[in-house]
């Protein structure tokens, strides 16, 4: 009863113009997982079919294991390709029961064994004891269960796991604890993954590493931690959805570069070691770039507890926006200058205990070594 | 088996399927046909045939004869089917013209022979505002006033029976008076349908067709003079490839048992 | 009486004509219903003649083409030595040729309605073509499948004008039980054309009824 899942790495290069315009290349590691992520249109969902078959790109290549996929003249179909695919809504047959279904996939495991084999994938994603039962009898959750479980038992032994928005057609609760049950299966799984989604937070989660897709062009490949807080355009960041993206001029302090912003000097920080950090500060001096900040780099000055922290790029403006959510609240505040706001959080209780609301002034810092520059238009 | 369709549990799909496998090659008269001696022998007959001939058929088999099949229609049609390589064996043509096609078509064996000979009746259903009368007379003055509103008869094209009654309406003037009032039947027995449901007042039919009781009992009926119209002349002839079955019942037709069936029936007979 | 020789032509012609159109249905249904190929727009009108046109005109050409010296005629009298016209055999050509509307049409709709990524998980799981038209496609088209085969099988059996053109009124080789009928009536035996109406309605009542039975519950709503 094989169910051991190992498999060898996936790389995936793709370019087409119709009929949906194509740029992508990256690859997946046994045993990782790459998330595809971007908005609807740009492209994800057709990579995931590229890869498992069910689209040819005009141009590219696709391997898996060693064996070539996909080459611009050769597509295998996916017969003959070991795809797992997980599609958004399930797809299971109806007609079959929850066991049926993943025996579907056992078309390569001699016919005695095939029930026990199924019955066991069903086990390992929780669902025993229901293995006669129709989709139709079954919860949003466990039917994605069960497509999870056919998609293994075929990926097993050499294949790529491919989950396309697997988790968007059900409850958030039902979602969390698929996203648990997926994070578990993961340390047991060695072969690669690709999951599309258009949810950061899901990708932040799951992913070990991100490519962010626009139009078909991926902009980015790295780690949610790469691509969140350093983005190398300010296209790639509004589409993570961070917020505070501005304009300013790289100038010089006293021999350090600084970041010249709504008529103030920030002071900017590099972090020995960190790469993609150290490559985005090579800006000349004068040159226009564009630069992040993610809210939790804004702290508020607190004027009933001033501290030494508040020195550092300290900015002044006016609160336009206290949204309370919860036990924070969401500051927006103008900055004299800048025509866009800025964007942070604090605890409602500090926002109450100074008074703080529209129309009223606040000072905040902006951490040298959260500010993240890009290149300038 | 492992298949969805028998899986859900319900036998009678199964038997369902082989019933109908049952059914589609149990003994087919028609394919086994081709395999056996010659079956009985299809008999295309004309509309006015329609109760002598039966008569005739049980008089043949009960005197030994073998079994046949008869069917019944126009003249013209049988004609144009027997033309196209209708497996009829024996036309029995409600007039001479027909057959004359059949043996210009080089289907016939032999030539045709007159058997009987056909008359033309008025037939008025019960309830008709018409008068049954033999000279037309009252007949003439319901197509002017228009106590008539629907005349039925067979289709002059392809029935002699029709082309008969419409010789005998051109002779009396009265043709293209009844024009728009013609309800055509596709062979002579149609037309007495029509005529005997009362939805004509009158119909131009074949006399055997008339005299039958099932038509007797549905109204009243006056024989035309046959000078008013060609001679309906009944003409046998016998179809390239008849076996002995059709070549014996075509010389029973001429024989002193279907003479006498025929008169009854109200066909006029030639010298035997 | 009851006419045998007529009511075993119709159920025959009936059941050869639905069980052999029904693969032919299926291989036709699927290309109109999945596939975008050049000259669909005509194909799909094709197969919806037969249900615009009289049947007096369908059999009008059929006649045309069947007769010994048309195309279809000459080539299966050299193929089987029998004739084309005024036998079993035209009958059920121009039975399946009549009766595609009837067949493709419930199968095409059927078939469209089966969503793409069914069988795209299908492929994904391995199955070639063939397995998924077996194991999934065809469950799944059942209902559209059994409403082909109900209404090919009634309509056959009430078909008359092409019979009546193509195979003439031979008793025991093409009058079936509808052309029996107009046959009895003609012959004033009102008693006998009542009977075998009676029976025609009722058979194609239980075939209808029995399509209700039949769709029952793939499994689709759970037992």
């Amino acid at each position: 009863m094989e169910t051991d899942v190992t498999g060898g790495a996936l790389e995936v290069e793709l370019r087409q113009q119709t009929p949906i315009p194509l740029d992508c290349a990256f690859d997946c590691a046994p045993g990782e997982l790459v998330a595809l992520v971007g908005p609807s249109g740009s492209g994800k969902t057709t990579v995931l079919r590229c890869i498992a078959g069910l689209h040819r790109a005009q141009q590219g290549a696709i391997r898996c294991n060693g064996a070539t996929w996909f080459d611009g003249q050769l597509s295998l179909p996916p017969q003959q390709r070991r795809v797992g695919f997980v599609f958004q809504n399930y797809s299971l047959l109806p007609h079959l029961s929850a066991l049926d279904n993943v025996m579907l996939a056992l078309g390569d495991v001699p016919p005695a064994e095939r029930a026990a084999t199924a019955r066991n994938w069903l086990a390992r994603v929780h669902l025993q004891g229901l293995d006669d039962r129709r989709p139709a009898q079954l919860s949003g959750g466990q039917q994605q269960r069960i497509a999870l479980a056919r998609a293994l038992a075929r990926a097993a032994g050499g294949g790529v796991l491919l989950m396309d928005e697997p988790f968007s057609a059900v409850d958030q609760v039902t979602r969390r604890k698929l996203r648990e049950e997926l994070a578990r299966l993961r340390q047991e799984l060695s072969i690669p993954i690709v999951l599309v989604t258009h949810d950061l937070d899901e990708a932040r989660q799951l992913a070990d590493r991100m490519v962010v897709l626009h139009r078909g062009q991926a902009l980015q490949t790295g780690t949610p931690e790469d691509v969140l807080l350093r983005p190398v355009s300010p296209a790639v960041a509004r589409l993570v959805g961070l917020s505070n993206l501005f304009a300013g001029t790289v100038g010089m302090d006293s021999g350090k570069p600084c970041l010249e912003w709504a008529g103030r000097r920030l002071a900017i920080a590099v972090p020995p070691g960190d790469t993609a950090a150290h490559d985005s500060c090579h800006h000349a001096p004068g040159s226009v770039v564009n630069w992040v900040i993610p809210p939790e780099g804004v702290l508020l000055h607190r004027p009933d507890r001033p501290s030494a922290g508040d020195a550092e790029n300290p900015v002044t403006g006016t609160i336009i926006e206290a949204l309370r959510m919860g036990s924070f609240t969401q500051l927006t505040l103008s900055i004299p200058g800048e025509p866009q706001p800025l964007v942070f959080q604090a605890s409602s209780h500090t926002i109450m205990r100074n008074d703080l609301g529209p129309g009223r002034a606040a000072s905040v810092t902006l951490l040298a070594g959260r500010i993240h520059l890009m290149p300038g238009d | 088996m492992d298949h969805p369709f028998f899986r859900s549990g319900k036998r009678w799909r199964v038997l369902f399927v082989a019933f109908l496998l049952l059914v589609a090659v149990s003994p087919a008269p028609t394919f086994a046909q081709t395999a056996k001696e010659p079956a009985a022998p299809h008999i295309a007959a004309a509309a006015d045939l329609q109760f002598a001939l039966p008569e005739i058929v049980t008089a043949f088999v009960r005197g030994g004869g073998a079994p046949l099949k008869l069917s019944f229609g126009s003249s013209g049609n049988f004609a144009r089917q027997i033309v196209q390589g209708a497996p009829f064996e024996l036309f029995l043509a409600a007039d001479e013209g027909f057959v004359a096609q059949v043996i210009a078509a080089q289907r016939a064996d032999g030539l045709g022979t007159h058997y009987a000979t056909g008359r033309l009746a008025l037939f008025l259903p019960r309830g008709s505002p018409i008068r049954a009368d033999r000279d037309l007379v009252d007949f003439a003055a319901a197509v002017h006033d228009g106590r008539l509103k629907r005349l039925a008869l067979a289709n002059p094209e392809h029935a002699p029976y029709g082309r008969a009654a419409r010789e005998v309406l051109e002779q009396r003037g009265l043709w293209l008076a009844v024009q728009d009032k013609l309800a055509l039947g596709d062979n002579a027995a149609q037309a007495a349908q029509f005529a005997a449901s009362g939805a004509a007042q009158a119909g131009l039919i074949p006399l055997s067709l008339a005299l039958a009781p099932e038509m007797a009992k549905r109204g009243a009926f006056a024989t035309l003079p046959e000078s008013w119209h060609t001679p309906l002349r009944q003409t046998l002839v016998l179809v390239k490839g008849a076996g002995p079955t059709a070549r014996a019942f075509a010389a029973f037709l001429r024989g002193p048992q279907a003479r006498e069936i025929l008169a009854r029936n109200g066909f006029g007979l030639p010298a035997p | 009486m009851m006419d045998w020789s007529a009511l075993t032509l119709s159920l025959q012609l009936a059941v050869m004509t639905t069980l052999l159109l029904l693969p032919l249905a299926v291989m036709l249904a699927r290309p109109l219903a999945w596939v975008n190929f050049p000259g669909k727009g005509l194909i799909d009108a094709l197969v919806t003649l037969p249900l615009l046109l009289p049947p007096t005109v369908l059999g009008f050409y059929l006649l045309g083409v069947f007769a010994p010296q048309g195309a279809l005629g000459q080539a299966w009298l050299t193929l089987t030595g029998r004739s084309l016209v005024f036998s079993f055999d035209g009958l059920l050509l121009a039975s399946l040729l009549v009766n595609i509307p009837f067949a493709v049409q419930p199968v095409q709709r059927a078939f469209e309605a089966i969503p793409r990524e069914a069988r795209e998980a299908a492929w994904c799981c391995g199955l070639s073509s063939w397995q998924t038209l077996w194991r999934v496609e065809l469950p799944l088209a059942w209902p559209g499948l059994a409403s082909a085969m109900v209404l090919t099988f009634v309509h056959t059996l009430g078909e008359f004008g092409v019979v009546l053109m193509v195979g003439g009124n031979l008793d025991g080789a093409t009058r079936t039980l509808s052309i029996a009928i107009y046959d009895r009536v003609q012959a004033f035996d009102d008693s006998a054309a009542a009977r075998m109406s009676l029976l025609l309605v009722l058979i194609a009542f239980v075939a209808v009824g029995s399509l209700h039975f039949l769709t029952r519950k793939v499994g689709r709503r759970g037992n």
